[in-house]
């Protein structure tokens, strides 16, 4: 197993009543895994937000695999300015 | 030249001086916060940044401004946390040596931070409820 440390923004912190959360994983598992069970755990709630993701702070645009001690960010649209 | 800084309290702004011989243009951005958010009275925005991805987005943002425009000084400012009605949040300041650049740079930049900095706007209302901003006008 590995863990994924997630970092919650704005609807998605609305959603899941959290700053951040530690999430286990099965060894190869995916971005869109991740999308999956934080969207499962919303209850609906995302289910029509548009997330971008980063990893370990930068955007990945593909699905990418993760590695244990990985910093995620499910982006959702930001709002500078 | 590019300055970008992440700042938490009330923005003050790049000082604007007679000594830049060269430059023909200063152009200066403001972003004020609104006093009404989705037809709702606010009292205040508060900021919330992906603490690190924010600051080093708008610097790969103000480093693919420079070289996709002649410029020679992108300055920029974004506060983050509690911004009253009326406060400044994003302070930018573009100096060419023509109008027209610093005009065209200054509307790719901020269409981009728009588009990928990761910052967020919680709405605080009158009653002092925070609900996550709606707003995500170009």
């Amino acid at each position: 197993m590995i863990k994924i440390k997630l970092k919650c923004f704005s609807q998605v912190k609305y959603a899941l009543g959290k700053n951040e959360m530690v999430i286990e994983m099965k060894i190869g598992s995916t971005t869109s895994d991740l999308e999956q069970i934080v969207k499962q755990r919303s209850e609906g709630k995302l289910e029509h937000i548009d997330l971008s993701i980063a990893v370990n702070k930068k955007y990945v645009k593909d699905e990418v695999v993760l590695n244990d001690g990985d910093e995620v960010a499910l982006i959702p649209p930001v709002q500078g300015g | 030249m590019i300055k970008i800084e992440i700042v938490d309290d009330l923005i003050d702004p790049f000082l604007s001086h007679d000594g830049r011989l060269e430059q023909g243009s200063e152009l200066v951005f403001n972003g004020r916060v609104r006093s009404m958010e989705n037809d709702q009275k606010i009292i205040a925005l508060e900021y919330e940044q992906y603490d690190g991805m924010a600051e080093s987005e708008l610097k790969m943002i103000a480093q693919e401004v420079c070289q996709k425009y002649p410029i020679t000084d992108l300055f920029c400012k974004h506060r983050i946390g509690t911004v009253a009605v009326g406060e400044t949040s994003l302070h930018v300041v573009i100096w060419s040596k023509h109008r027209k650049e610093g005009l065209d740079s200054m509307t790719f930049f901020l269409g981009e931070l728009k588009k990928r900095v990761p910052i967020w706007k919680w709405a605080i209302l009158q009653d002092g409820t925070k609900i996550p901003s709606d707003c995500t006008h170009s």
